[in-house]
């Protein structure tokens, strides 16, 4: 008979209620100025379901009306540099965020609307409805609301999206020495999925000062919380991860600020992250001023419960109970706030002359159609004052290295440059410098907090260090150690991380370079071997670098590292170990975008290769016989890549081959080839040639891995078929 | 049964000529043999004569037009038939073009998105055109053809099924009737003074491309020799005393070269991409200037003639040559060049090779100057300058230069030559 004994957690989880005696204890002020934010969303939801019945809501407005009580209990004692995330039902997260920060010392009954908090309304209201004068120009909307001068660090249209980027934040924030803390919001709908569950365990892992703040509303769209959880206490999660959890009801704004000081106070003294659940209750359905009971996955007697328990009614009645408000106060705060809400309508939409009786944006009030794909990135200014070198036309000492080493030395001295970047990755602080020695020498000169060994959750590590790249006090290096994890972190690489600058307006920094290395040949099959250049392609807020030697893997990191803008910088294996060599006593050099080089001259046609192809159309064109260009483009994203010296080629041969080894699927090439067939179409003699490796991922039989990728056998086929194809016999 | 006269294929491989100018008119008896049309080509200007008997009914090729291989150019017709009543195929659907070579197989197994390169070159019809009567061109040569003022439907395209590619439009002769007016001022240099564009003959154009690439892609190396020709001077006098002809310097020079290719043989070879090729005869062209150009008539076996011969040959080529009568495989082969411009007193030159020929050797005045005899002492003797111009590729620097002695000592001792 075994012995069997129960084991424990250990860690606290904890229902804390209100009693008559913490209402009178609490500060008046604070609770009239929670009172007051409460009218204030309160009414600013209503201002936003009106305008979104009169149709002049563009897209879903995801209201927060009986949520109230959760944000304004938990922001109302925050400091501007704490920061919060929320979800795309967040206007109330950020409301609470942005008057906590235009009114420090809180809100009063005397004088509810400011010319600021006013300000704050209009321009809230402005975003959602898509107007220029908004947070972000209009470009965010409902669901992307943010202001970094506010701590308002964004909101989030995908399902736990933005608590990644609350712990790299919350990191920021530790590493840089201050005690301010992060709160995530989020929904029982995010509860379980990856990119939350991945961000408690770093977040306990390594001690952040994050709350994670799952507001219970039951519903996931119409999908109830007994329906996709075995227990519906979501905030038992912290059970399983090893941090202090509370549980409140979230009707209880008291409740919650309690609850959230006791985990913010654990937070500011560096105990790590919590979890705070917040028992609420949306009055709406999903989306829009309609019931949920209206379609049919809830009943009118359970809203009509719920509504009885309305934040507003329980703080006002408090109040009314301490004597700190009288019917005619409460009256009063509720016209002064739709009042203020007439105005910052007023100020945005009108009478439309065509159709009396209607209203209509003003017209003047619209972005210019011609911001659309402004800020993307950054100008890359950024780049103006540094050292410019070309290492193919360098004249001055070498020193042997090889590639690895490279890598290594310009991250180390990099590092010694500036202490703002940090590593992150997984084995990236052990075995010698990583799995492949890139990271070597580093953690022993500079520790494990600026070379970070990461859990094997690259949603989160990756959204971390997005987090700390907005907050801009430090400079991630995350490191895939296969291309092919990017699937599993797409939401954070592409969503988040490619998006940041752009959807909130175009000029936030993003300063974050991803490295990985690709890895065909080294038979780790269909799921480590791709090459990300076509992928990344696709997302324009990404630079993508590939160096196809160590002279230029330094000047093109050291751009990468100095942009403020994501970059990806694409290493390969076979690279690694070369006998190479780079510039004698500099590391500091930059090669800037748009800077692609003609390794070979030629007349017959232009080849256009990166990485490790490079050399494998070297190859080629000397055994072919062909006559063939080689250009090495070095920087491949739309932005970055060099059109004139692309140009300039193809104007002189009239072909084009490009050449890449990876699976034709994801490949770099089809963007290229499209474009090339655009901007050069009058000076094309022949359709634009390709090689790539074969349709699917490569295997991991060694014959079929080889089969599936291109090498300089499929590139002198390549240049044989062109020069077939060139005429004139 | 009518005759339908198609332009033949005068050179090997070539895909087109011009009918230069018609010797008979519609209505015109034309016996088998007679000389019906001058014939060009871009390395002859060749007379083609009657294959059958009968009247002349029509002449489709304008004169001055390039005409594909294998289309029909005239009508012979038998006795009592009318000209209309001939029927034919109208433009030949089976040029005479050589099967193109497969696209390259590989064993590589990754992808080529190349289909379209990779197609078969396919024969085109008289030009770019598919059935149904599309040109068919790339971008490239919609723009230059454009600028060129370049009639493309007149271009014959060698790309992939038939399309017109840049190399196409490069290679391309406009006829003096479908000659671009002048171009649009801007797009040449204005000139201070009057000028006058001739246009390029395809012997022109020919010339053009050919010693381009020759001196571009061909290794030259060059070896020069003086000389001693008093002997071969006066020998050539002694014996134009009783010659039924007179025999030239020149004669006796390729003469001289004939010998020493086979005193040496590894020179007497040419360049066949993947193999050296040594030839057991000695066959050598020898320039020729014509009006519009140079010709570079061949004579065969000169080892095996002696001077005499070899003079009333090479005088016989040189008139043709001149007068456009060349038939086509007497321009054809030879491993070697001479080029001689000693009638006009130079003192030295180099020539540019004649691929596949690894040799050519240029040939100066010669002249009396001071010598150093083989005493020491100081006098006066008649010396020619002599460059041999070879293909490295063939030919190393000992060899040309052992060639070179070889050809020395037989200038210098012309007896051995003559006899």
């Amino acid at each position: 008979m075994p012995q069997r004994r129960a084991l424990k957690t250990g860690v606290p989880w904890i229902q804390l209620t209100t009693t008559r005696d913490d209402w009178r204890n609490a500060d008046p002020k604070l609770l009239t100025g929670m009172l007051v934010q409460l009218h204030l969303i309160r009414a600013f939801e209503e201002t936003v379901l009106e305008l979104a019945g009169e149709n002049l809501v563009h897209g879903p407005a995801h209201s927060s009306i009986g949520q109230e009580g959760g944000a304004v209990g938990s922001i109302i004692g925050l400091r501007s540099s704490d920061g919060v995330t929320g979800s795309h039902r967040g206007h109330h997260q950020f409301l609470a965020k942005a008057l906590g920060h235009v009114a420090p010392e809180g809100l009063s009954l005397d004088e509810p609307v400011s010319a600021a908090v006013g300000q704050v309304l209009r321009r809230t209201l402005a975003e959602i409805l898509g107007l220029a004068q908004g947070y972000s120009g209009g470009r965010g909307g409902s669901m992307h609301l943010q202001w970094l001068e506010a701590g308002a660090l964004g909101t989030n249209a995908i399902v736990g999206g933005g608590v990644p980027f609350a712990a790299g934040n919350a990191w920021a924030q530790r590493h840089a020495g201050t005690d301010d803390a992060t709160i995530a919001y989020f929904g029982d709908g995010s509860a379980q999925i990856g990119s939350v569950l991945e961000s408690l365990n770093l977040a306990a892992a390594w001690q952040l000062p994050v709350a994670f703040f799952i507001e219970n509303n039951l519903y996931a769209v119409s999908t109830n919380v007994e329906e996709i959880a075995a227990d519906p206490r979501l905030s038992v999660r912290g059970q399983g991860f090893g941090i202090p959890s509370w549980k409140v009801d979230g009707m209880d704004p008291l409740a919650v600020h309690l609850a959230t000081q006791e985990a913010v106070a654990r937070m500011r003294a560096g105990d790590g992250p919590a979890v705070i659940e917040a028992d609420v209750y949306r009055f709406f359905h999903q989306n829009g001023s309609y019931p949920g009971s209206a379609f049919g996955y809830r009943t009118k007697q359970e809203e009509s419960e719920w509504r009885e328990r309305d934040p507003l009614v329980r703080v006002a009645t408090e109040l009314k109970s301490l004597r700190l408000l009288d019917d005619e106060g409460e009256r009063a705060l509720r016209e002064a706030a739709q009042a203020a809400m007439r105005e910052a309508a007023h100020a945005l939409v009108e009478e439309d002359p065509q159709a009396p009786g209607t209203r209509r944006i003003k017209p003047d009030l619209w972005p210019d159609p011609g911001f659309v794909d402004v800020g993307i990135r950054g100008d890359a200014s950024e780049l103006d004052a540094l050292e410019v070198l070309e290492p193919a036309s360098y004249g001055g000492e070498w020193r042997d290295s090889r590639f690895v080493d490279a890598v290594a030395a310009v991250m180390d001295r990099r590092m010694e440059q500036d202490p703002r970047v940090i590593v992150l990755g997984e084995d990236v602080h052990r075995l010698g410098g990583g799995t492949n020695g890139a990271t070597k020498g580093l953690v022993k000169k500079y520790g494990p907090h600026r070379v970070i060994g990461t859990p094997i959750s690259e949603n989160a590590f990756t959204g971390l260090g997005g987090g700390i790249a907005l907050d801009g006090r430090f400079r991630p290096v995350v490191e895939f150690m296969y291309p092919d994890f990017l699937w599993v972190a797409a939401d954070q690489v592409f969503n988040q991380i490619g998006k940041a600058r752009h959807m909130f307006g175009g000029t936030n920094p993003m300063p974050f370079v991803l490295r990985t290395k690709v890895a065909m040949g080294s038979g780790y099959g269909s799921q480590h071997l791709m090459d990300p250049a076509g992928v990344f392609a696709t997302a324009p807020g990404w630079r993508i670098v590939a160096p196809s030697n160590a002279a230029d893997y330094v000047g093109l990191m050291n751009a990468a590292l100095a942009l403020e803008d994501p970059v990806l910088v694409i290493e390969h294996i076979d690279l690694y170990g070369l006998a190479d060599r780079v510039p004698e006593g500099d590391l500091d050099y930059v090669i800037p975008p748009g800077t692609a080089v003609v390794r070979r001259q030629g007349s017959d046609v232009t080849v256009l290769a990166y990485l490790s192809m490079v050399q494998r159309c070297m190859e080629a064109i000397e055994q072919s016989g062909v006559d063939a260009e080689l250009v090495d483009l070095r920087w491949l994203d739309q932005a970055s890549i060099d059109w004139d010296t692309i140009g300039a080629s193809i104007r002189k041969t009239n072909a084009v081959l490009i050449v890449e080894q990876g699976a034709r699927g994801t490949s770099y090439g089809g963007w290229l080839a499209d474009e090339i067939q655009r901007r050069y179409f009058d000076w094309l003699d022949h359709p634009v040639a390709r090689v790539t490796g074969g349709e699917a991922s490569p295997s991991i039989s060694k014959v079929l891995e080889r089969a599936a990728i291109a090498g300089t056998e499929e590139v002198v086929s390549g240049l044989l078929a062109v020069r077939a194809a060139l005429g004139g016999q | 049964m009518a005759h339908v006269v198609r332009m033949p294929s005068v050179v090997a491989n070539a895909t087109e000529a011009i009918v230069a100018q018609w010797l008979v008119s519609v209505g015109a008896h034309v016996s088998l043999g007679d000389p019906i049309a001058e014939i060009e080509t871009e390395k002859a200007l060749v007379e083609y004569a009657a294959e059958v008997e009968g009247t002349v009914g029509r002449l489709l090729a304008e004169p001055g037009a390039t005409v594909a291989v294998g289309t029909p150019i005239a009508v012979v017709l038998e006795e009592g038939e009318d000209a209309a009543s001939v029927t034919f195929d109208e433009p030949d659907p089976t040029p005479s073009r050589p099967e193109p070579a497969p696209a390259p197989q590989t064993a590589a197994s990754a992808t080529l998105t190349t289909t379209e390169l990779a197609a078969p070159v396919t024969p085109p019809g008289a030009n770019g055109t598919q059935p149904g009567g599309r040109l068919f061109t790339t971008p490239l040569v919609r723009r230059l053809a454009t600028e060129r003022g370049i009639d493309l439907t007149l271009v014959r395209g060698t790309g992939p099924h038939g399309r017109i590619v840049r190399r196409d439009l490069d290679a391309y002769t406009p006829t003096v009737e479908s000659a671009p007016p002048p171009p649009a001022s801007g797009q040449v240099a204005p000139a201070a003074t009057g000028h006058t564009d001739v246009p390029l003959s395809g012997m022109r154009r020919a010339i053009a491309r050919r010693l381009t690439e020759s001196k571009t892609t061909v290794p030259h190396f060059y070896v020069t020799a003086h000389a001693r020709v008093d002997q071969l001077l006066a020998l050539r006098q002694e014996a134009n005393v009783l010659a039924s002809r007179k025999i030239s310097v020149n004669d006796i020079v390729v003469k001289a070269v004939g010998a020493a290719l086979v005193e040496v043989p590894a020179a007497n070879a040419v360049w066949n991409g993947d193999a050296i090729r040594r030839f057991d005869g000695v066959d050598v062209a020898v320039a020729v200037a014509v009006p519009d150009g140079l010709l570079t008539p061949v004579v065969r076996g000169v080892h095996t003639l002696t001077v005499t011969e070899l003079s009333a040959r090479l005088a016989d080529l040189a008139e043709r040559a001149r007068a456009g009568r060349l038939q086509q495989h007497e321009l054809e082969g030879g491993s070697f060049s001479v080029s001689n411009l000693g009638m006009y007193g130079v003192d030295e030159f180099s020539a540019i090779l004649n691929p596949p020929q690894a040799g050519i050797l240029a040939v100066a005045a010669a002249k009396r100057q001071p010598v150093v005899g083989e005493d020491g002492e100081l006098g006066v003797g008649s010396v020619m300058t002599v460059t041999l111009s070879a293909d490295h590729r063939v030919i190393d620097g000992a060899v040309a230069a052992e060639w070179m002695a070889a050809l020395v000592r037989r200038l210098e001792n012309p007896l051995s030559i003559l006899l």
